[in-house]
């Protein structure tokens, strides 16, 4: 590994390959900054950390990394995180963008999602999972470009799973979930019928997540269908044990 | 004691009233008779000057004379009878003057009655003697009998004796006796009575026969050959002057004569020599029972004067009382009186009569006081109404007031009371804007409930605060053991760091626990309530419970086969998973842990009961509260959040939960707003 300072910003070049996938990390903690960083590099994926906006965004102005990771609150910018966000998604809509912060309100999170970032994580995170997680991005992406295959789709009545792309469609039309969200409903509507509790769901969402995220997600995945199908009624609650996708 | 109480022994301070006013009616009562007698004494100086000019009426003392030798003439109102009784006279027996003899006292009176004087004379006698026929006015002998001798001088010029002793009783012949002999004297009229005591002589003579000096001499005889023993009303050789009221004086006084006054006039050695007496009789008024106690509480304030008989004119005829024997030694003296019967009072004054330098008599002045009569008697009467009605008025009035006071204290104490258990800190207290005492111990409860309230909203915050700060140290601590998995590491190393990873995890969940609770309440204010139903929920929740605590059995008891409410049926479950937590905590194996649902007008009643230790009382409000945690100390993976956080959804519910403990165990109940409208 080999570390170079310049100007205030830290730049780890992965040694493996020059292919490797590049990963911006927006972090004012510097030790969890260099923690994840090494964490990536590890995965062979290429790694720059900037501990603030502008540097990042200056960066970013010669080139744009393949996926980005942002804190919210940076040094005194308490929002800065937020505004980084929204720079980014107007340069490129595709880029693939992670929310990781110590800020677990549902207002936060909503504010970040509907920024347009990919998914936002806590920091209760465990490096597997994030890894996990950055994989499942870039798998989809590189999934985009392929022609769709009929082996990765999985149709349950109206609902059609992509599992390569990591799309959902319902009566035919996408429905814009998070990474999380997608896990969720792939979990549950693999086998319609089956109660999936909350240490399933959690699992297979590939996050530590307490019951109040779950049944947040839980209800912001039926809010996404219910935009598209008003009727929409396939996911139960089953008090006390979990839920349930019921084939429609 | 309470206020009201300490309030009305206050209001027994007005009983200092009848003492301020008996203070007042007692300086009246004393500034009025001191102005009585004042005016009194100015009316006496000026009558004893004019009576002054007449010192030729009153009679000088003569050298050597005993004043006790002096006899004293009654003026008399009517005409007695001459029938040897005293009870025609108008006067008093007590005016009978006395002698010492063998047989028992002598009494004897000299009365005045137009131009003639009568004389009665009764005498205590074992054994009368008659005198023989002719022997009548032979005192010496040879044959003795009893008789009455007046002996009548004028020093000087006469002396002689009239005699009256009897053959048989009846009308007797009165003998005058003097240096030439002896002779019967028809001008005078007499009559001898036998008594049981004694004999009792009535005699009228005409002034005219008489000198300035008379004397009595009773002679007793057991027999008529015994010498007789005699006992005479002087010591001296002579008798004393004979003492009659002057004509003279009497008119002078009558001039100064006033309605309710008595006036009589003393010579230098206290005989009455004139009088008027106008003084009205003490009307004895019918007390009635209104004015009895009056006459109590009178008797008890004002000031007692000497008994009224001591102001009387002395029926012997000479005044020997202390202020008039004051006077006579020539200073001017007051005296009062006053019947406590009647409660009139009397003022005298005895003011001396002086002549060239020299006493020579006394003036005596008596007035009835009405006034101050009905003036005390009046003070009396409205003190003790104003007293009464003042003391009522007062104590009705603090009454009243204490009343108000202690209902506007005891409103406070129960609305602080209240808010307290209500949770509700920042309600307002009553009487918070009135300015007084008890205004300013509102607006202090308030201060100390809000802080109060502050400060359990701090601890509230404080968890989840404290979780965010520590999250991102604590993601540095997990990620970089995760790093430190990928680094060879010997084997006590990997051990060390195996335990480190434990140590954070259980510091996450920590985290997450406490971060819960602002969790749940940002759910609520973003939920979107549904409507559901919670007999459903419990059944499926309930056989869930059953599946995760095998060792505990679970009972759901129904009142109704629905129960719609609003809400979010997630949180609810979550609240009820709280409870299950901690009932399951509570209790032991195989104990059975119940959930009740009945309705209850529009609302739900949802208990869950489980067998366990009581509750200590303090607790029974504050274990819902954040961080309060009764389970021992050692467990320490509770923080005292969950049933904080189930309060949070029965709040959030608009409903409410509480605690309470039941014969063998604790029972929470929750009490949810339920939605019957639909139905």
């Amino acid at each position: 590994m080999a570390w170079q300072c310049t100007g205030g910003m830290w730049q780890i070049v992965a040694r493996e390959t020059n292919l490797a996938k590049r990963i911006a990390i927006v972090e004012d903690e510097a030790a969890i900054r260099e923690n994840y960083a090494a964490a990536f590099e590890r995965e062979g994926y290429s790694v720059a950390g900037y501990e603030a906006r502008e540097p990042a965004l200056q960066a970013f102005d010669t080139r744009l990394p393949d996926l980005v990771v942002i804190d919210i609150n940076l040094k005194d910018d308490v929002e800065g995180g937020f505004e980084l966000c929204r720079e980014l998604r107007s340069r490129a809509a595709e880029l693939p963008i992670i929310f990781l912060t110590a800020r677990d309100s549902e207002f936060d999170a909503v504010s970040g999602l509907r920024l347009g970032a990919d998914d936002y994580l806590t920091k209760d995170i465990s490096l597997p999972h994030l890894m996990a997680r950055v994989a499942a991005l870039f798998r989809r992406l590189d999934a985009m470009q392929k022609p769709q295959s009929r082996d990765s789709r999985i149709v349950r009545g109206s609902l059609e799973i992509d599992t390569d792309r990591m799309t959902i469609l319902w009566q035919d039309q996408p429905v814009g979930l998070t990474l999380t969200e997608f896990w969720l409903v792939h979990a549950m509507a693999r086998y319609p019928g089956h109660v999936k509790n909350r240490q399933q769901l959690m699992d297979a969402a590939q996050a530590v997540l307490d019951d109040n995220t779950i049944t947040s997600h839980v209800k912001r995945i039926r809010r996404k269908f219910i935009a598209i199908d008003n009727n929409f009624d396939s996911i139960e609650t089953v008090y006390g044990m979990g839920y349930r996708w019921l084939a429609d | 004691m309470n206020l009201k109480r300490q309030l009305l022994l206050v209001s027994m301070l007005t009983l200092v009233l009848p003492w301020a006013g008996y203070q007042f009616i007692h300086e009246t009562e004393s500034a009025l008779r001191a102005g009585q007698q004042r005016m009194l004494s100015g009316t006496a100086r000026a009558i004893a000057d004019s009576l002054a000019q007449h010192p030729e009426e009153f009679p000088g003392p003569v050298d050597g004379q005993v004043t006790a030798d002096q006899l004293y003439g009654h003026p008399l109102e009517t005409r007695p009878e001459i029938d040897g009784y005293f009870d025609d006279w108008p006067l008093e027996r007590s005016s009978l003057q006395s002698l010492r003899g063998t047989d028992g006292p002598t009494r004897f009176a000299i009365g005045l009655f137009d131009q003639s004087v009568y004389l009665y004379v009764e005498v205590s006698d074992r054994n009368v003697v008659y005198t023989q026929a002719g022997a009548a006015a032979l005192d010496d002998g040879p044959r003795f009998s009893d008789r009455v001798s007046l002996i009548n001088t004028s020093p000087l010029y006469l002396t002689e004796r009239i005699v009256f002793a009897a053959e048989a009783p009846g009308v007797i012949v009165a003998y005058v006796l003097d240096e030439y002999g002896f002779s019967p004297d028809p001008s005078i009229l007499a009559t001898w009575q036998d008594v049981a005591r004694g004999y009792q002589i009535e005699a009228r003579i005409p002034v005219s026969r008489l000198g300035t000096h008379l004397g009595v001499v009773v002679s007793n005889t057991a027999s008529d050959l015994e010498t007789p023993v005699r006992s005479a009303s002087f010591s001296a050789q002579v008798p004393g002057a004979f003492v009659t009221q002057s004509p003279e004086l009497g008119a002078i006084s009558a001039r100064f004569a006033q309605s309710d006054m008595r006036m009589f006039v003393t010579d230098s050695s206290g005989w009455r020599i004139a009088a008027s007496d106008n003084l009205e009789a003490a009307n004895s008024q019918p007390t009635s029972a209104g004015s009895a106690w009056l006459r109590i509480t009178y008797d008890a304030l004002v000031e007692s004067g000497q008994a009224p008989e001591l102001a009387l004119p002395d029926p012997g005829g000479r005044e020997q009382q202390d202020y008039i024997v004051a006077a006579l030694a020539g200073e001017e003296s007051t005296d009062w009186f006053r019947s406590a019967e009647s409660g009139r009072a009397i003022v005298a004054v005895a003011q001396p009569v002086v002549a060239s330098g020299e006493v020579i008599g006394a003036l005596v002045l008596q007035q009835g006081t009405d006034a101050i009569l009905s003036l005390t008697n009046q003070g009396l009467v409205r003190l003790m109404n104003v007293t009464l009605i003042a003391t009522l008025l007062v104590a009705a009035t603090l009454l009243g007031y204490a009343t108000w006071l202690s209902r506007r204290i005891r409103r406070l104490s129960v609305a602080a009371e209240d808010a307290l258990e209500t949770d509700d800190l920042r309600s307002a207290l009553p009487s918070a804007s009135s300015g007084d005492e008890v205004g300013d111990l509102s607006r202090s409860f308030s201060r100390v409930l809000r802080q109060l309230g502050d400060y359990n909203d701090y601890l509230r915050s404080l968890a989840s605060k404290l979780s965010h700060e520590l999250r991102t140290p604590l993601a540095i601590v997990t990620s970089s053991l995760e790093n430190l998995e990928h680094e060879p590491l010997n084997e006590a190393s990997a051990d060390y760091a195996a335990r480190a990873r434990d140590g954070a995890d259980r510091l996450r969940k920590i985290l997450t626990a406490m971060s819960e609770a602002s969790r749940v309440e940002e759910l609520m204010q973003h939920a979107e309530p549904e409507r559901f139903d919670l007999c459903a929920a419990l059944r499926s929740t309930v056989a869930a419970y059953q599946d995760v605590y095998p060792d505990r059995v679970f009972a759901l008891e129904m009142h109704n086969d629905s129960a719609t409410m609003q809400g979010s049926p997630e949180l609810i479950v979550q609240m009820l998973d709280k409870l299950v937590d901690n009932a399951v905590g509570f209790s032991s194996d195989e104990d059975t842990i119940t959930f009740t649902l009945t309705t209850e007008g529009n609302s739900l009643l949802l208990t869950v009961t489980n067998p366990g230790p009581s509750l200590p009382e303090q607790m029974r409000y504050q274990m819902f509260d954040s961080m309060v945690s009764m389970r021992p100390s050692e467990d320490n993976k509770h923080l005292g959040l969950g049933l904080y956080v189930a309060r949070l959804i029965a709040e959030g519910h608009g409903g409410k939960i509480s605690a309470e403990n039941t014969a063998d165990g604790v029972a929470i109940h929750i009490t949810l707003p339920g939605d019957t409208h639909g139905e």
